[in-house]
């Protein structure tokens, strides 16, 4: 029977001799998802990617692959950019490209294949017969990159994906990312760019002093943090909007636009809703836009991470 | 190819196709010729002639010393006493030796005759000269003593000893095999030293670069680590063969055009008598026969490769978990000493083991696996199933060694399972012994 999720995490404890990087971690992946993995540095985001990748075993608790238990089988289905990439230096890039994709199963012909497909797709055709050590960073990251999703994983784990590469190619990998997702692919993003989670995750969790604080889709874990924030633009005076309604909220920021028009960033206190605001303040003033101010996942990661 | 045949390939093709490994393959053998030849060259290395100041005080050598083509007599001015005549022999450049015979010397047998020189001559020559003055002095003497010189001739005995064993008597030379066996174990160590050493730079930069998050990522830390160690150790394997090729293809090509007549058999024989007759013949002939017709290449190249492999897994399984207990090169330091002290130990006791080879201490140090690879060696070149080695002894040497590296395989893969992700802190020996216990 196909599981809705390609990763179930179960339970999961790892410690080592002297802490304890993962406590009762209970998490699911979906399928076809670009999952992002957040947390702070050492809050167990890596020993949980290790986990994942069979390179560590956990103490407790259960790791299960599109509903199997996960075991040695599995290592084919997954592909993994660690965050401190590197490369054997000395080595040829296409002949290490070759050997790192025959390492995860693919017979030599087929990776010769694939491997012109991608060097080309990512303009590296150029590069194949070059030394590792002669390439630039942001080459270097993107022959890796093409080493990790060659032999089409099921799972990509991709810890800090775009670390170091310029706005061109960081904009070209995020492309990828997404052609993966479009291809079923399901992908596990670890990353500090919040701005990159915004845009291309469609779940996220927060762990944090190893334990997962919180779970879901992107607009599900901004609205938990939503603290009734409210844009308002209008015409007229300043004096009149903020007399309009007594009490209950409070001004946060407030900028003239023009002569006859403002924006002013409002939180609501209390049991005050946006409908009684409204029509405490419309006969006062003239309502051009009313929005809700929504956190960034940023703010989500701060909030949620200094609430422990 | 499997998962670990691929790791063992990229290990073994990246360092042979290294510049430097090709060069050290056809370089070693010319250095090891070349030191052969240079060893040849300056023992055979002589003055064609000298010129020898005598100072005979009792005037009594002249009649009895005789010049001959290479050593030319002349005899200082009596009139000059001894401290004139070093003033002398230091302004001449044409003389080479000042020999100077004190008065009572053909009288007594208490007095020494000294020999002064500017460049010092070699022990060949000494030996001549003391041979041509004892001999003087003797024919003196039976002169004196109205004995007949054909008497003289038949009582005078040389008597070489030849040190042989009861149970092999073909096994002769023994220190002269155990010397081939010095180098041998010389070349073991460096082995040992220099493809264990490859395996923790190999696990360093793995480690450094990150890389092996991903290739652990496809295979075990164990298979890993067994195929670096295999890889590099088939690296090994290869220069050694390539050495021996070389060697041999040069020995049998270039040698006999550089020194001809020196490797013909049948001149061996002759060569003996000559060595026999003059003690001052050279001495280059007899080492290079030696060396190409007593030492038992085949079980020194056979012995050569099973301890260099026994102790490479062992040394090098040990290194290859130091590479994955630190960050960089430098961290090492602590925890090579150790590694190395009993190789360097046991290159220091060699010269113990020449001496009794049969000794409890040579026994000890053949046996423990630690000192085994460099001791076996000089023990097995100086005669297997001689007074030196027994077969029993080499079979348990190895058994020793190969169950040792399977534990201390076993050991190192725990800590280099451990270590490989540990970055950023210095590891302790604490460190590793929680490692180890977890």
């Amino acid at each position: 029977m196909s599981s809705k999720n390609i990763i179930e995490i179960e339970n999961l404890h790892k410690s080592y001799s002297s802490h304890k990087a993962l406590n009762n971690i209970n998490l699911n992946i979906e399928k076809s998802k670009i999952f992002g993995l957040l947390g702070p540095n050492g809050a167990g985001k890596t020993t949980l990617i290790r986990i994942i990748n069979q390179i560590l075993k956990p103490d407790s608790g259960t790791v299960k692959f599109d509903g199997e238990l996960l075991s040695r089988k599995h290592i084919h289905y997954i592909g993994y950019l660690p965050e401190e990439r590197g490369l054997y230096k000395k080595m040829k890039v296409g002949e290490q490209a070759l050997y790192l994709a025959q390492l995860k199963g693919l017979s030599k012909k087929d990776a010769k294949e694939k491997l012109h497909y991608w060097f080309e797709k990512l303009g590296a055709t150029n590069w194949w017969n070059k030394k590792i050590e002669d390439l630039s960073k942001g080459m270097a990251q993107k022959i890796q990159f093409i080493t990790t999703v060659l032999h089409e994983p099921k799972v990509l784990i991709l810890d800090e994906p775009l670390s170091g590469l310029d706005p061109v190619n960081s904009l070209m990998i995020k492309k990828e990312i997404l052609e993966l997702k479009k291809k079923k692919t399901s992908i596990i993003l670890s990353t500090h760019d919040m701005n990159s989670v915004e845009e291309i995750c469609d779940e996220a969790a927060i762990i944090n002093h190893s334990e997962k604080i919180m779970q879901g889709g992107i607009q599900e874990l901004k609205d938990k943090y939503q603290e009734k924030t409210w844009t308002i633009k209008y015409k007229g005076n300043q004096m009149s909007f903020t007399n309009a309604v007594w009490g209950g909220w409070e001004i946060i920021n407030h900028e003239k636009i023009n002569d006859n028009s403002n924006r002013a960033e409002i939180r609501l206190l209390s049991q005050l809703t946006i409908n009684q605001f409204i029509k405490g303040i419309v006969d006062h003033v003239e309502i051009i836009e009313v929005n809700i101010k929504s956190p960034s996942i940023q703010e989500v990661f701060i909030k949620a991470t200094a609430n422990e | 190819m499997s998962k670990i045949g691929l790791i063992i390939a990229r290990e073994y093709t990246t360092r042979v196709r290294k510049k430097s490994f090709i060069l050290m393959s056809f370089f070693g053998p010319l250095l090891i010729v070349g030191f052969i030849l240079l060893t040849a060259h300056l023992s055979s290395r002589e003055k064609e002639k000298y010129e020898i100041l005598v100072v005979d005080e009792s005037h009594l050598f002249d009649s009895i010393l005789r010049n001959s083509p290479k050593y030319h007599l002349q005899w200082a001015p009596k009139e000059k006493n001894y401290d004139e005549i070093q003033e002398l022999f230091k302004k001449d450049t044409d003389l080479d030796l000042l020999v100077y015979l004190p008065v009572n010397l053909i009288k007594t047998n208490s007095m020494t005759a000294k020999c002064l020189y500017k460049d010092i001559p070699s022990t060949g020559v000494q030996k001549h000269l003391s041979g041509v003055i004892n001999e003087a002095i003797e024919l003196y003497r039976v002169s004196f003593n109205n004995i007949d010189i054909s008497t003289y001739k038949s009582i005078k005995t040389r008597i070489n000893l030849d040190v042989v064993d009861i149970e092999n008597k073909a096994n002769k030379n023994i220190q002269r095999k155990a010397f081939v066996g010095i180098v041998f174990s010389m070349f073991i160590y460096f082995f040992i030293f220099i493809y264990s050493v490859q395996v923790m730079r190999g696990v360093i930069e793995e480690k450094s670069n990150r890389i092996v998050e991903i290739i652990i990522s496809s295979v075990s830390t164990f298979e890993l680590m067994m195929a670096k160690i295999i890889g590099v150790g088939l690296v090994g394997i290869t220069q050694f063969i390539i050495w021996t090729a070389v060697t041999f293809i040069m020995s049998i090509t270039i040698l006999p055009q550089i020194i001809p007549n020196k490797f013909n058999p049948s001149s061996q024989l002759q060569s003996e008598k000559l060595l026999e007759n003059n003690p001052l013949i050279d001495p280059s002939n007899e080492i290079l026969q030696f060396i190409i017709y007593e030492i038992q290449w085949p079980y020194l190249i056979l012995f050569f490769i099973l301890f260099f492999l026994g102790g490479y897994f062992l040394y090098s399984g040990l290194m290859a978990a130091i590479g994955a207990a630190v960050d960089e090169e430098a961290d090492t330091q602590q925890f090579l000493l150790p590694l190395t002290i009993p190789m360097v130990f046991a290159l220091t006791m060699a010269g113990k083991v020449i001496d009794d080879p049969s000794s409890s201490l040579s026994f000890w140090l053949s046996e423990i696996p630690f000192t085994s690879p460099i001791i076996m060696m000089v023990r097995i070149a100086m005669g297997i199933g001689d007074s030196s080695v027994e077969v029993w002894e080499i079979i348990l040497s190895l058994f020793l060694l190969i169950t040792t590296f399977i534990g201390t395989t076993w050991l190192s893969s725990k800590i280099y399972s451990k270590g490989i992700l540990s970055y950023g802190k210095k590891v302790s020996y604490s460190e590793i012994l929680k490692w180890l216990r977890s």
